[in-house]
Order: structure tokens, then sequence, then C-alpha cells
């Protein structure tokens, strides 16, 4: 596969040497292929906003306890997609066993933060500021990541995105990042051909101002749009076979494998997709939660056919705030939990394998006698991707407080 | 009184420090307004404090101050009870839930949770036909998605089509007829004076009014013909037909953006918004939507520029607190409540919040505690422990809602609170019901980290973005002496060299809501639909009332200085002044002051750059847009019509757009 892309590669590059007719900005993406797009890491952060039920996902169905809990809304133990024998994957997910038969797609059980919240908003906070229980950490781990990692020279302007309206808080801090919504929205004046001669007076007042801070960024902003334009993403169709089901999740995804195809120099990217919070009616082979999983898991393998070959360098990470209550409620839903379960999917990822300790689901297994315990910080895991994927040694930095040695790593990735 | 150490030092200070940047900064200008060099630092001056006391400054506005002199204009605005608003008053009366109490806004503006128990039979059905006919769609509504539900659950795998909307022809049609009957029934309604419009709608059915309302949501132009003539009760039983909650949110969030760019009680909604975004509460969190209105109308803004110990008491009795930091959930382990001693009274009333605690959690919720402490006063490195943390969340076990849903106040409720005594910061807290708290919040409203923690927060809004830390010792000695009295800290920060360093002039990046108001007042627009401007907000990342995280929205440029940021920043300015904002008038007439646009386009620039930053250009901006001023494209001159004036928007709006104007 790596032998295939690179051979493609280098031609290209080669190709593009020489021809007078092609612009600079292309010569440069493609000599900065070779900076970037081989030796290039990315990591891909996805976020289940609303605490998804990680017993339904992945579902532990050699456990009786758990089909006894659960009397309305198990995975009958017929439907599951079985992975190991104990484990198998919610029904409609069946787009992700051909990335588990690869050994693309691993899988981390009762994970999740050790701070003892249910609440979805400070839990969400505290995995995006990576420091659970401290609420005053003002950045998020994911630009921490990204502060050692060196990058290209032309300082790439997409070295970090986030896809949708504003930054997250996961990506705020020091190193710059991007929000970007709508990648045709991404400019001055939008669509507006007349908007051009605008563009360019606002490019040449901040490239001239003496506003050191806002200067750098106008530099980087419009070092973006003409990138982008240059770049012209919207010439990647998805690649056959990348069958992204409709909506924002899918949308997003498509257009981040857009950026990449488009060679801007990704290094980290976030995306999250709502609606798992399923305290009524939550369902189990058919339902709210089936619908939802049929488009979280269609959306990422479409997103890992489209990328193809560039996949080799790319770690997906999924995570959500927490867990859901191991017992149904009244509602035929489930209530907050604690533990939950992650999806890792990537080129370097030694996949096929359902990762962590299981702690159990008998009443004295539970944490505070409901939920699923949590036996592997989620730290460990997106730890031992900035670490041995990004290549970044200062994880002190990244989770301050928290030991995360490589020896206590999950070897996820080889 | 006076501010500023005698006004002849600034100017000095200015004159030599300054020399670099003002040099630059008067480069761009033409040399008939250069002035003499005094006129100019106290036009800086007056410039200087309009950008950080107020959202910005309108056009003008520089000249005013400096006429009236700085300092007392200052002094005016610290006391905002002098100053006549009326204006505002006037703009914000038909905003009726601006002064409803919070069962008020319940009662007319149902959340969901009240339709479900008004559908369970729990509660009555309102016999008011206005109130009646909003309970009675919403609930038309629920039962909808209800049976849409159970559709899609009892549906079997080869029918999951239709219940995942696949429309089958005869529906298609069947929708067809509907929207067609909705329309002529539109346009019987037009055809009626206002008030007949309305007895009319009241009298439709559920259905009939859904339809109605979906034809109206197409059709934006009959939508504002329909309310033509409305009264604001009868504007927003409309909008609340469609979406009671909505009425609440909008009505909110356009208080907050009007009072920002047409209060003339500046200093007071800049101090508003500082307290709200310290004490921040999330309008997102079930309930909070609601409490939200008296939260900062009832706890905030009477208290922005008083005694911090009393808005501190106020912020920790609030339904909007106590709801945000689950305090009103938290039990004491060895309570009453927690043994399981329920009714010791004789009628304990059903559903008291007891049950509620107790289904959902039986024991301590340190939330608040923490917060109380990390974020409201002390600050993280305050000084206080874990166990500090512990015992603070033990005091305020206790301090509870009734039923926040519907709008009850705080309540102390004993059969919840921790028996003992305390000890909070190495003082024993004696065992003393609700006073153990208010003897906690004294201790530390009067403690040297929050005076250290509020003085450095209160500089970094007003001053820079790191303060010398000289200028927050003063300000922190003046919290301790005068009781934490704001307004005295405020005078102590205005009374500094440091504020008036030029160190700190144009030092601050503009948040994305002072970007955006700033940018408003400045062009004089007309805002008679403030949402759109609320919509830009949640675009650039600072939606109204909507920081989840306790920490409150960031007042450093890094947390607002990005691409998107820019990119948006630069695109608000474009559509502003030229006219793409629905609901906000400009035009080049208002940006120019009515004067008309001058035919000689560098005189229009200068008169532009005079309007929107006072004069204060840098050469760069000044000469890039002067080298662009004959384009075409960017004055929009008509080459066919050469003596038509040009168009000045686009100009205006590379000027909104500068560098200079992204700071304050």
């Amino acid at each position: 596969m790596s032998i295939t892309r690179r051979v493609f590669l280098r031609n290209s590059a080669l190709a593009v040497v020489g021809t007078t007719a092609i612009p600079a900005f292309l010569t440069r993406a493609a000599s900065g292929t070779e900076a970037m797009g081989i030796k290039g890491k990315r990591l891909v952060v996805i976020f289940q906003r609303g605490a998804a039920d990680g017993l339904n996902i992945v579902v532990p169905h050699a456990e009786p306890a758990y089909y006894a809990m659960r009397p309305s809304i198990n995975i009958p133990r017929k439907a599951v997609l079985d992975l190991d024998g104990f484990f198998g994957l919610h029904p409609s997910m069946s787009a992700f066993l051909p990335l588990w038969r690869q050994q693309h797609l691993a899988i981390v059980h009762a994970t999740g933060s050790p701070d003892p919240t249910r609440s979805h908003f400070d839990a969400q906070d505290f995995m995006e500021s990576g420091t659970p229980g401290v609420k005053a950490t003002d950045d998020g781990w994911l630009n921490r990541a990204l502060r050692s990692v060196p990058s290209s020279k032309d300082k790439a302007a997409f070295r970090a995105i986030a896809l949708g309206p504003s930054l997250p808080r996961i990506l705020s801090g020091s190193e710059p990042a991007v929000a970007l919504n709508n990648i045709s929205d991404f400019g001055v004046g939008g669509r507006n051909p007349n908007a051009t001669p605008i563009a360019n007076t606002f490019e040449a007042m901040y490239a001239q101002s003496v506003d050191s801070v806002l200067h750098g960024t106008g530099q980087e902003t419009f070092e973006a749009v003409r990138m982008l334009k240059s770049a012209d993403p919207s010439k990647y169709s998805p690649a056959p076979g990348a069958d992204y089901p409709r909506g924002r999740f899918g949308d997003s995804l498509k257009q981040l494998a857009q950026l990449i195809k488009a060679n801007l120099g990704v290094q980290v990217a976030f995306a999250d997709i709502g609606g798992w919070d399923h305290h009524v009616n939550e369902g189990s082979t058919q339902g709210q939660i089936a619908n939802i999983l049929g488009e979280f898991s269609q959306s990422l393998a479409a997103f890992w056919t489209d990328l193809g070959d560039l996949g080799e360098d790319t770690v997906v990470v999924t995570m959500s705030e927490f867990g859901r209550t191991a017992r149904e409620n009244g509602n035929r839903g489930t209530d907050h939990g604690h533990a939950n379960v992650m999806f890792v999917l990537g080129g370097p990822v030694k996949g096929g394998k359902v990762y962590g300790k299981w702690p159990g689901l008998d009443q004295a297994q539970l944490y505070e006698g409901r939920d699923l315990a949590v036996t592997t910080d989620f730290r460990r895991v997106v730890g031992e991707a900035v670490y041995r994927h990004l290549g970044n040694r200062n994880l002190e930095q990244v989770f301050p407080g928290f030991e995360n040695r490589p020896e206590t790593f999950l070897k996820l990735l080889g | 009184m006076r501010f500023g150490p005698r006004k002849v030092a600034p100017i000095v200070l200015l004159a030599l420090l300054g020399f670099t940047i003002s040099a630059q900064l008067a480069l761009g200008k033409k040399k008939d307004r250069q002035g003499s060099a005094t006129q100019m630092n106290d036009q800086k001056r007056a410039l200087h404090a309009l950008n950080r006391l107020t959202f910005g400054p309108r056009p003008g506005d520089v000249q005013r101050v400096t006429a009236m002199g700085v300092d007392q204009w200052i002094d005016q605005q610290l006391h905002p009870e002098r100053i006549n608003d009326s204006a505002l008053d006037a703009r914000l009366t038909p905003f009726r839930t601006l002064n409803m109490d919070t069962r008020e806004l319940v009662e007319n503006f149902p959340p969901p949770q009240l339709i479900k128990a008004v559908e369970q039979g729990k509660q009555r059905l309102p016999s008011d036909p206005t109130k009646r006919a909003v309970y009675e769609d919403q609930m038309d509504r629920l039962q909808e998605r209800q049976e849409r539900k159970q559709e899609a659950a009892n549906a079997d795998p080869g029918g999951a089509d239709a219940a995942q909307g696949k429309v089958t022809d005869a529906e298609r049609a069947q929708r067809r007829e509907r929207r067609r009957e909705a329309d002529r029934r539109l346009e019987q309604l037009l055809d009626l004076p206002p008030e007949r419009r309305m007895q009319q709608v009241l009298k439709m059915s559920p259905e009939e009014r859904r339809a109605l309302s979906a034809a109206l949501s197409l059709r934006v132009d009959q939508r504002d013909a329909f309310l033509e003539g409305m009264n604001p009760q009868q504007r927003e039983t409309l909008m609340a037909l469609n979406n009671p909650q909505q009425v609440v949110t909008s009505e909110l969030m356009q208080g907050k953006l009007l009072r920002a760019i047409y209060s003339d009680r500046q200093l007071e909604e800049v101090m508003t918004d500082f307290w709200f975004n310290h004490f921040n509460v999330f309008i997102g969190k079930a309930a909070d939507r609601y409490l939200i209105p008296s939260y900062e109308r009832d706890v905030i803004r009477p208290h922005a520029l008083g005694k911090f110990e009393d808005l501190l008491v106020a912020t920790a009795q609030s339904p909007a607190m106590l709801f945000y930091l689950d305090n009103w959930l938290s039990v004491g382990p060895n309570s009453d409540v927690a043994n399981g001693i329920l009714n010791r009274r004789k009628h304990a009333p059903k559903d008291a919040p007891i049950k509620q605690a107790k289904g959902k959690r039986s024991g301590l919720n340190e939330n608040y505690g923490r917060e109380l402490m990390e974020l409201h006063t002390l600050g993280v490195n305050g000084g206080y422990t874990q166990k500090d943390v512990t015992e603070v969340a033990r005091v305020f076990t206790g301090w509870t809602l009734k039923r926040p849903k519907q709008g009850t106040g705080f309540t102390f409720e004993a059969r919840m609170h921790e028996p003992g005594d305390k000890i909070v910061l190495d003082h024993r807290i004696k065992s003393n019901g609700e006073k153990e708290g208010r003897e906690v919040l004294h201790i530390l409203a009067h403690h040297p980290s929050t005076a250290r923690f509020v003085c450095t927060k209160l500089a970094m809004r007003f001053v820079s973005d790191t303060p010398p830390p000289p200028l927050v010792d003063r300000m922190a000695h003046t919290f301790l002496k005068k009781d934490g009295d704001i307004r005295e800290v405020l005078k102590t920060m205005l009374q500094s060299p440091e504020f008036w360093s030029t160190d700190a002039y144009r030092a601050k990046v503009k948040t994305p809501l002072e970007f955006v108001v700033s940018a408003v007042r400045a062009s004089g627009a007309e805002v008679s639909d403030a949402m759109p401007l609320a919509r830009q907000l949640e675009t650039m990342g600072m939606p109204l009332y909507g920081m989840q995280p306790p920490t409150g929205y960031s007042m450093k440029a890094s947390a607002w200085v990005n691409s998107a940021a820019l990119l948006g920043r630069m695109n608000f300015a474009l559509a502003l002044t030229t006219g793409k904002l629905r609901g906000v008038e400009t035009s080049p007439e208002g940006v120019l002051g009515g004067n008309g646009a001058p035919n000689d386009s560098m005189q229009t620039l200068a008169e532009l750059e005079d309007r929107l930053l006072a004069g204060d250009v840098s050469k760069q901006t000044h000469d890039t847009i002067a080298a662009q001023m004959d384009d075409p494209k960017i004055s929009q001159r008509r080459l066919d019509d050469p003596a038509r004036p040009p168009n000045l928007g686009a100009v205006a709006g590379l000027i909104l757009g500068s560098p200079e104007f992204q700071r304050r």
C-alpha cells in the first residue's frame, strides 16, 4: 500500500517540476508533500456529544448480567455482530466489520474520565481540556498536543482544524487552529466574484499592518484562503465506494477528507456528532440508537475509504463524555453513567482486538452500584496517539498531572 | 473629581513614550487634521476612555466627551442612575418578557415539561384563550411527535422507509393541498384589520394554526405584513404558538444587544456583561433558559457597580446559579433527608425538593463549593484545599429550590442541611443553618485572594491581557479597604497612570461581542431586529449566554484571534455596511452622518476614517484603502454615470474589518 502511494507522489512531484503552466502554489504544495504528506501524521478526534451508550454499541454479549439488566433494550445475542466471542458490534454498525477484519479498527472498552461527574457539560469540558476535575484549564489537549510537534516551514494554516462553526474547547489554545463550517464559505465575500478586490485589499491591509498579532493571523488567514482556493478541495469528490450518509456528521467528514486529500497539511482535526442522550425509548436493534449508529459508522467507514492510501498516516479516535447506566430505566432508555467505549481507527493501529480490562457487570463490579467502571483512562488512549503517532514526547504538557509513561500504553499502535 | 494624575502628566507621557506609535498612527492622517499636540492627545484620551468604558464610540462621541471633559464623563458613567436612558427603555418596551418574573415566563411561554404535565393531566390547561391556544398548539405538536416515534418504533425493518420520511404520492398530494389551503387562509387573514386577524387565529384549530405558521415561515415579507399593526403581546403570542421557548430566548438576546448598542449607561452595561461572565451560567442547561432573564436583571445589573459581597450573596441565592452548579441537589450525608427522615413536617408538599434530590443524588454535590472558590472568589491558586471544597459544600447543603422548572425561588431546606460545625479556610463555622453560608460568603468576599483575583480580572478587561502587577496591587488594596466597593476599585484603576499609559492604548483585541456591537455603534445602524446579530455571534464562537463551562468567555486576544474568526469579522463588517444583515439598517448617509458623500474620494475616505476610527488610522491601512478607492468594484462607482456618488458601503466595511478596528 505505502509503496504505491510513495511512487505516485514522487512521480507527481517530478511531473510538476518544470511545468511552467502550473501555478506556484501547486508546486509548493507538491514539494510540501514530501515533508507533510509522508512524514506528516494526522490525528482525527471524533466526539459523540450527549453520552453514547457504550454497552449497546460494543455489546458484551457473553455477560448474562447485561441481558438481565436490560430486558427491553438489549441487543440479542443472535443479532450482535460478533467480534471475539465475548463482545460484538451493534447490528447497524456492519460498516465497521471490514475495518475490524483488516485490523485497522481497534476498540477500547470500559474507558473514560476518572472524574465522577455525570453532568454532560462538565464531563465534555474535562474530556476536551484533558484535565478531569480541573475547570480552570483554558486550553484544550488537542491544541497542546501540537505544541512540541514540528510543522512544515511555511506554517501550514490548516495544521489544526475543527469542522463546525466555532473552535471547540479541545482545539483552543496557543497553536493556530481553524474552525471551518463549510469549505465554500471560507473566504471574504463568499462566492461573490466581485468580492475579490475587497479580499485583496483586506489582505494587503493585514500584510502591511504593524500590529504583530493581527498581522500574523491575517497572513495565516489569507494564506489559508489562498491555499484553499488554489487547492480547490471541492474537486476532490469522494473516492469510489466512499458513500457518506446524509447529515452534518457525514458532511463534516467528507469535507475533512477533501482538505486532507488537497494536501493542506492537516495534522490534527476534530468533528463531532450529537444526539446520543437516549433517556427515553433508546431502542435496541431498531430505533434511535440504531439510526445514529448507522450514521456514525457509515460516515467513518466512508471517510476511511475516501482517504485511501492517506489513511496509512491517519489515526482516528472517538470519544464520548461518559457512558450510560448499566440498567435500563423506567422509560426504556438509560441515564447518565460512567465508563464508555472508544474506537481507534487508522493505518498504524493494531486492530481487530478489544483492548482494556473488562471490569464486569455484576452488582459488586459496577461503579457506584450502577455504571460500568472505568478501567482505562481516556488520556491513556489518546496519550498513546499523541506520543507515538504525532511524535509529541511531552505528554506532561499535553495532560498535566497525569502519569502517562509509554510503558503504560495499551500498545494500540504498531 | 479628577481622573488621571494631573492632566499634564498623560500628555507628557503620550508625547514621550508614545512617540513611535503616535508617529505611525499620525502618518496616515491628513495634515489638516493633525492639529496641535495638545488637542490630539486630548482626543486620544477621550477615545481611549470610550473604547474601554463603553461598547465602542458612536460617531461624534469623541467630540462630545472631549467637550464635556473626560473626567466628568467618567464620573457620570460611574453613576448610571444619573443618566437618562429613556430612549433605550422605549426600544425595550415591546419585549415584555424582560419584565416578567420566572413564574410568569413559564406560564406564558411553557417549556416542554409543562406541556407534558398538562397533557398527562398533572397541570390544568389555562383558561385564558390566548394562553390556551399556545398550550394547545404545543400539545398538538407533542402528540404528533409521540405518534411519529411510536410509528418508528413499531415499524418492521421492511417498513422502516415509511417511518423515515419516504413519502407516498398520495401523501405528497395531500400536503400540497394543505399548503394551498393555508395560503388561501393567509390571504384572507391579511385582508382583516390586525385585531380581527388575531381573533381569527385564536379561533382556529391547532392544526390550522400550524399550517398557517408553516405558510408564514416560508414567506418572510408576508410575515412582516401579518405582524403589521399588532401590539407586542400579539406578536409574542404568534411566535409562541410556533415555539414558546423561542420568545424567551429571543427577547433576552435582543435585550442584551440593544442595551449594549443603545444604552447611554454604557459602563453599567459593560460591567453587567463582565459580572455575568464572571458568574457565568449557561442558557442551554434546562431550566436556566427561564432563569436567566431574572438573573441578569435582578441579580447582576443592580450590583454591577455596588459591593462585591452583595453581588456574591445574590448569585449564591439565585435560582439560575443554584440550578447551574447543581447546589440545589446537594444533600448533607448526615442530614434528615439522607437518614430517611422525610416527613417530619406533617404535610410535606408533594414534589418537594427532597424527593427529587433523593431520587437523583443523595449526597454532597461539590460543584458549587468548588466554583465558588475557584472562579467566583479566591481563584484557583487562592489558597484553598480539597478539604475546603468539601467543607464549603457541606455548608451550602440545604440552599435549594423547590421547583426550579416552574420558577420558584431560593429556599433554605433544613432537612437537607448537614449538621455540625465546619472548618473553612481555618475558620470554624459554628453549626447555624442557613447563616453558615452567609458567614462563608462574608469570609470569601473579604479575603485578600479574592481582592487580587477579582481585581486582576477587572484590569484584564479594562487595561490589558497582562495587567501591570503594581496596578492590581493598588486596586486590591482599595477593594479590601473599601469593603469590596466595585465603583471605588474602578476609580483607583481609572486614576492610575497604567490605565492612561500608551502601552494600554488599543492594547485589547475586541471579543466577538465587543467587535459586533462596536461596529454597529460606529456605523450608526438602526437595529429593528437584533437576532441576526445574535446569530452572527454564534458563528463567531461567542453565542450570547452560550458559554457552557462556568469559566465564562476568555477576555484575552489569544482566544479570539484565529483565521475563521478574522474572516468572520471581515465578512460581518462588509455585510453590515452593505446592508446585507436583515433587521440592521445602515446607509452611506448614516455612516457619513447625513452629510452625503463628498465627491472627492480622498475626502470621503478621510471622512469615513474620522467617523469609524475617530480618525486614528494607521498609514498602512489608509494607504491600502486609498489605493483602491478608484476601483469601481470597491467604490461601486458606475462607469456609465460618473456623476453618481460612489457607494461607500464596501469602503466602510474595509475600515471596520481593518486591524485597527479589531482593537479597543
